[in-house]
Parts: C-alpha cells; sequence; structure tokens
C-alpha cells in the first residue's frame, strides 16, 4: 500500500471497502491443504508402558505391529537402544499428514541404564543437522524434514516418584524437543493416588528444571481459552491404550479394556486423560508444535551450531553408539586379517614366480652352454684340417 | 485345599523355640512401585510398614542405595505360631545402573548362613539363638504384559542357588484377564528358556498326594498380586477391596487374583517345605562349598572327619579288588 516514510516505521492505513487481504487466510488454508504436512512424533519410555498400544489406539490403526516371542528375547539381553522409524499417510478430508513415529525399543530395560538416552538425543539433533545440510544445499527442493515435533515420554505408574532415569533422561530430550510426560497404564492407579503421583511428578520437573511443552493457553474465543486451561491442567496425561472395543455393564460398545471388575474406557474423561492428549497432539495443537519445534528447538540448534561451524561444514563426530563402536572394531579386525591373507598369497606367488624365472633362467644358460660347447666344436673341426672340415670352413 | 499338618523338628535345640513360635524369614524384592509394601500390609492384615512419606522432588535425580529394612511381626495362623521377620530390599532395581544389586542381595543371605555355620560348630551352643537364614524371597515383576526382562533374569539367576524365590506379579491389576494368562505364559516360557532357578514345589517327589496338589500349584507361577488400599462394608461383611471409578476389585477373591493362594501357601500349606528345603538342601550345598574351600576357622565339624576317614577306607578298598 505505502513505502516507509522518512522515518523509517511504516503508516498504518486502515482499509475501508477491503482490498481482499482478509481472504489470504482461505488461500492459506487452500495452499496449506494441498501440500499437506509432515509430522514426526517419538515416543520413549521402557518396554511394557504401553507405547505400541497408544499409538495404534491414537490413528485407530495397527502401525506398530507388536514384536513377536522371538524378536523379543532376543532383545531382553541386547542391552542397546534402538531407534525404530515407522511411517504413514494419513488422510481426511482431503487434508495428507506423512506421520513418522519413532520407537525406542531397548529404553531403559537393562540392569545398567546409564546413558540410554543418548541415542534418542542423538537422534533429535541429527534430524536437526539433516535439515541444516538440506537447507544449505544449492537446491532446496524435496527437502525431507524428519525433525521430531513432539516426544511422548512414558512414565511407570510407580505411584511415588519419578525415577533418577526419567529425571536424567527428560532432561535432556527436553531441552531439544517438544516433550510430553505421560503416565502410562493409568487404570493401576487409583484416582486418589494418581492426583497425588500427578502432583509429585510435577513438582520433580519444577525442582530439577526440567523443560516440558507448555501450549499456549489464551486465545480469541473464550472456549479455546478454557479448552487449553482444562489440557494443561492435565498434564502429565493419565493415558490408557486399547486398540479393542469391549462391552460394557450398560451395554455401551467403546474402546476400552475388560476386566473382571468392569471397564475402563479410553475415551472416558473420568478414566483417563486420552482425549485431552489427542486432541493437543492432533486437533487442537498439531500447528504450535511443529512452529515450536522449528523456531525454538530447531533455531536454537542452528544458532549453537553456526556459532561453532563455517557454512558448509561437516558436524563434528562424536563417539558413537557403544555397539557400532564394537561392530566397527570387528570388521576392522577382520578387514586386517583379510588383508593380511591376501598379502600372503601374493608373496607365494611373487616367491613361485622368482623361483620359476630362476629355473628358467638356469636352463636357458645350460643350453646357452651347450650352444657354446657345440659351436667351439664346429671351430674345432674346422681349423683341424681334415677333409671334412672343408664343410665347416667359410 | 488341604490343610497340612506342619513336621515338628527333631534338631533339638530349636525344639524349645518352636513353643515359642516357628522361626520364619521373608524377603521381599522387586523395584519401588509394585507393592512390597502394602502386599507386607495385606499379608499381615494390618498395617506393618506405615506408607512412606511424599519424596523430596530436590533429590530425585539420585537414587537411594539399596537398603534391608527389616520388620518382626508374630502371626497366628490355624493354630500355630509363627515368629515372622519381614526383611524388604528398598531401592533395588531403581537406580541408572542396577549392577551392584545382585551382590549385595547376596552377601547379605550368604552372611546369614555364616552366622549358623559359626553358631553351628560352637562347643556350647546357645540356646536362645534365632535362626536369621532367608526361608523364602518373594520377588516382584512388572507387569509390563510382555515377558522377563534382564533384571528379573539376573536376580533369579544369581540367587537361585541360596534362596527359594516365589515369583509374583505386582500390581497385576493392570492387567486383564487375557493378558494376564498371556503373561503368565510368557514367564513361565523365559523361566524354562534360560533355565531360572525358581523355587520348586515338587522337590519333595516322596509324597505322591502333594506332589499332585503342588504341580497344580505351579502352574499359577508367577502369582497376581494385588494389594488392598481399603476395606469397605457390604452385604457380606467387611470386604479389602481396591477402588477403581470403573469397578471395584475384591482382594479375597480367588478368580480376581491369586493373593489368596499365595498366602495359604507362605504362611499355612508350605511354610515347612519352604523352610525343610532352606536348611536341608540349600545350606547344605553352601555349607558344603564354603568347607571344601576351606575359608573358615572355627572348629571343624567332628563329623566331617568321620565321613572324610570313611571316604578313603572305602577308595583304598576299591583299589585292593
Amino acid at each position: 500500500m505505502s513505502a516507509s516514510d522518512t522515518n523509517g516505521s511504516a503508516k498504518s492505513l486502515a482499509s475501508n471497502g477491503g482490498i481482499g487481504i482478509a481472504n489470504l487466510p482461505n488461500q492459506l488454508h487452500k495452499i496449506v491443504t494441498k501440500k499437506g504436512t509432515d509430522f514426526t512424533l517419538m515416543v520413549v519410555g521402557e518396554s511394557g508402558t504401553g507405547k505400541t498400544t497408544f499409538i495404534n489406539t491414537l490413528l485407530t490403526t495397527e502401525l506398530i505391529e507388536p514384536l513377536d516371542d522371538a524378536s523379543r528375547r532376543k532383545k531382553q539381553l541386547d542391552k542397546t537402544v534402538d531407534i525404530n522409524i515407522h511411517k504413514a499417510e494419513l488422510e481426511e478430508k482431503m487434508f495428507n499428514v506423512k506421520l513418522n513415529v519413532v520407537d525406542t525399543p531397548g529404553f531403559g530395560d537393562y540392569v545398567d541404564n546409564n546413558d540410554c538416552w543418548l541415542p534418542v538425543v542423538d537422534f533429535i539433533e541429527n534430524q536437526y543437522e539433516q535439515y541444516l545440510r538440506q537447507e544449505q544445499q544449492p537446491v532446496r527442493k524435496g527437502v525431507v524434514d524428519m525433525r521430531v515435533h513432539a516426544c511422548l515420554y512414558f512414565i511407570r505408574p510407580n505411584g511415588h516418584t519419578l525415577k533418577p532415569l526419567d529425571v536424567r533422561a527428560m532432561k535432556a530430550i527436553g531441552a531439544r524437543v517438544n516433550l510430553i510426560p505421560i503416565i502410562a497404564k493409568a487404570d493401576t492407579l487409583s484416582p486418589a493416588a494418581l492426583r497425588q503421583f500427578k502432583k509429585r511428578v510435577m513438582d520433580v520437573i519444577d525442582a530439577q528444571s526440567i523443560r516440558i511443552y507448555q501450549p499456549p493457553v489464551e486465545s480469541d474465543d473464550e472456549h479455546s481459552t478454557r479448552r487449553n486451561k482444562d489440557i494443561i491442567s492435565a498434564v502429565p496425561f493419565a493415558i490408557i491404550g486399547s486398540d479393542r472395543e469391549v462391552k460394557t455393564e450398560d451395554g455401551r460398545h467403546v474402546k476400552g479394556r475388560l476386566y473382571p471388575w468392569g471397564v475402563a474406557e479410553v475415551e472416558n474423561d473420568e478414566h483417563c486423560d486420552f482425549k485431552k492428549l489427542r486432541s493437543l497432539l492432533i486437533r487442537t495443537h498439531m500447528l504450535d508444535l511443529i512452529s515450536t519445534t522449528e523456531e525454538v528447538h530447531y533455531d536454537k540448534y542452528r544458532t549453537t551450531q553456526m556459532k561453532s561451524r563455517k557454512f558448509g561444514e561437516p558436524k563434528l563426530k562424536k563417539p558413537d553408539n557403544k555397539k557400532f563402536r564394537d561392530e566397527e572394531e570387528a570388521l576392522r579386525a577382520r578387514f586386517t586379517e583379510k588383508v593380511k591373507l591376501e598379502e600372503n598369497r601374493f608373496r607365494q606367488w611373487e616367491q613361485r614366480l622368482i623361483a620359476e624365472r630362476d629355473r628358467l633362467n638356469k636352463d636357458l644358460e645350460q643350453e646357452h652352454n651347450l650352444v657354446k660347447q657345440l659351436e667351439s666344436e664346429i671351430e674345432a673341426i674346422a681349423n683341424s684340417g681334415s677333409p671334412n672340415g672343408k664343410f665347416f670352413r667359410k | 485345599m488341604s490343610s497340612r499338618a506342619i513336621t515338628p523338628r527333631p534338631s533339638s535345640y530349636r525344639y524349645k523355640s518352636e513353643k515359642r513360635g516357628m522361626t520364619y524369614n521373608i524377603m521381599l524384592v522387586g523395584q519401588s512401585g509394585l507393592g512390597r509394601r502394602t502386599f507386607l500390609n495385606t499379608l499381615c492384615e494390618r498395617e506393618v510398614i506405615p506408607p512412606t512419606e511424599a519424596p523430596n522432588p530436590d533429590t530425585a535425580n539420585v537414587a537411594d542405595p539399596m537398603k534391608f529394612d527389616t520388620y518382626e511381626i508374630n502371626l497366628e495362623e490355624e493354630g500355630t505360631r509363627i515368629n515372622l521377620k519381614v526383611i524388604d530390599a528398598a531401592g533395588f532395581g531403581d537406580g541408572l545402573d542396577n549392577t551392584s544389586c545382585f551382590k549385595q542381595l547376596q552377601d547379605y543371605i550368604e552372611a546369614q548362613f555364616d552366622e549358623v555355620l559359626v553358631e553351628e560348630s560352637r562347643i556350647k551352643r546357645n540356646r536362645r539363638y534365632r535362626d536369621h537364614r532367608l526361608h523364602v524371597l518373594i520377588y516382584f515383576i512388572a507387569p509390563t504384559g510382555h515377558s522377563l526382562r534382564e533384571l528379573d533374569i539376573e536376580l533369579i539367576r544369581r540367587l537361585g542357588e541360596y534362596v527359594n524365590i516365589i515369583p509374583v506379579i505386582g500390581r497385576a491389576d493392570s492387567l486383564t484377564v487375557d493378558e494376564l494368562a498371556a503373561f503368565k505364559q510368557n514367564v513361565m516360557r523365559d523361566i524354562d528358556y534360560y533355565k531360572l532357578p525358581v523355587y520348586n514345589f515338587c522337590w519333595d517327589e516322596s509324597d505322591s498326594d502333594a506332589l499332585k496338589e503342588n504341580r497344580e500349584i505351579m502352574d499359577f507361577i508367577p502369582f497376581s498380586v494385588v494389594t488392598c488400599d481399603e476395606v469397605i462394608d457390604n452385604e457380606y461383611g467387611s470386604v479389602r477391596v481396591r477402588r477403581y471409578p470403573w469397578g471395584t476389585i475384591e482382594i479375597d477373591d480367588e478368580s480376581q487374583c491369586d493373593f489368596v493362594l499365595l498366602r495359604y501357601i507362605l504362611l499355612n500349606s508350605h511354610i515347612a517345605d519352604l523352610i525343610n528345603y532352606t536348611e536341608d538342601v540349600l545350606y547344605e550345598n553352601y555349607r558344603t562349598k564354603k568347607l571344601e574351600v576351606g575359608g573358615f576357622a572355627e572348629g571343624e565339624d567332628e563329623d566331617e572327619d568321620e565321613d572324610a576317614a570313611e571316604e578313603s577306607h572305602a577308595a583304598s578298598a576299591k583299589k585292593q579288588e
């Protein structure tokens, strides 16, 4: 409308009849609808806390298949934390989302769980790094964005407080990504015990300066503000997961868990906070999760990296996961062995060739001597003056 | 289930203490939050251990080291007095690195054996001596619903030769009926696969009636345990329950959890078996091992010399054949 005036500040002009700027959100809506979006969700927690069931319940589809016995037994004494990525494309009313769910089997499952959050943290930072590098490329089309937008941390409901493992892991993770703490298998705590546990968990989170995701509260309409306040007051979210439908005593068919003493319903706000969490993740705050990741966490990473590195320089490689280090050592040992073997082979071959050459040389010399001898005999006969000699005299 | 008579002990120095009550030592091991302490309260039908006070949030990032809290309770079960001593291994498995927990437990159990070893070899024995050997260790497995974890496997593996281990599922009310059955199966499969030395109820093969009963009992392993929050009054009297918005669990209802069965086994039907096995097998094995190595000064046993003499005699007899 108008360029800035001499002071440098832009004049604000109210438009009378409207030139159509108000239509911008609609345009944006069309663009976003066509483009879709990437959403990456990470689940972290000990095995048996219901992570897989939760994801399948949230997406109302079996995205992650539960492990079978053989694979589980292999993992029991494995002592490592893996990173598994499950991808899905969701489409609802013409809007599509490329969803990535990152699972971390092995986290907190062993006798010694020191540093078990390092693979998780490394993964998060690697995604930032990948994105950073892609942004720096000359051709920026088709950028693959796997930056984690939300990390759900599943707390085992022991009814007392957070374990040291939870504290250390959540601190490390929460500093780098939107961390949402969840009380897993909440149907094992009575309502009073649950309230007390939630309070204790929040006390620890405050005392230990663990950073968790704070959704924005204030919003334009009162309904949303109230709903946001509701959601925030429920943190950490107590979750029950079930991908099965069961029948309650009063005949309703609900998603829930059937016990001999009753049905714990997933979508009942008096039983658990599943609906609130689903709202947070998908219906109401997905965009905020994505934008805080971009504007806060990724930006922090970018700033710290750029301060210490020049443009285009690769990242310093830190020592890797212990399992990989061992594998690397093993591979290196095998490689040197193979090289040694081959060298031996070549040496033997060389020696055989030399031996062969010498033998041939010797034969050649023998022949040569023979020839010389014959020549001298000829000479002798030629010079001897016998009648046969004239054949040899030139 | 038939109630079994408790066999009196032949050993002289313990006969008098019988009148005061049977000595019975139980240890509870498991990560915090699996219901060990409430289990004890429910078992003794009164609050033996008060609820823990609120933990300090400022120190939540460091784990408390494992410690042994001891509680002594006098019970009377079907006419028999029991001097129950319960040791709660608080802090087991709660830290970041739990490798030292196993050695601590093993040292504790061995220390009790050593005490008896010393006591038995005294010239003048103490009539009032109290036996602190562990007769049973109840291990609480977390209700993951999948299978055993490394912590569970290592514990049973390392301690099974020193004490009778009975695995139970703590907080079993977080599993539905199907999940519980599947979990029990998985645990049993793991126990077989790793050859874990849990207490074998069928160790005494002489009594065939008992053997049949014991085989049935072993089908329940690991026992599912739910602990009592409150006692309410309904039309049947006062009932021990645990209440949820979606229903109420009755602790004493055998179709809902194995608590009643476990209590009966621990305090009635199998108390003699557990004590016998500890004394006749576990302790004897330990004693043999310890004396063979020779790491122990207090007076040699006369019997041992006799046995040694007999053996060498038999060996020389064989040589002459």
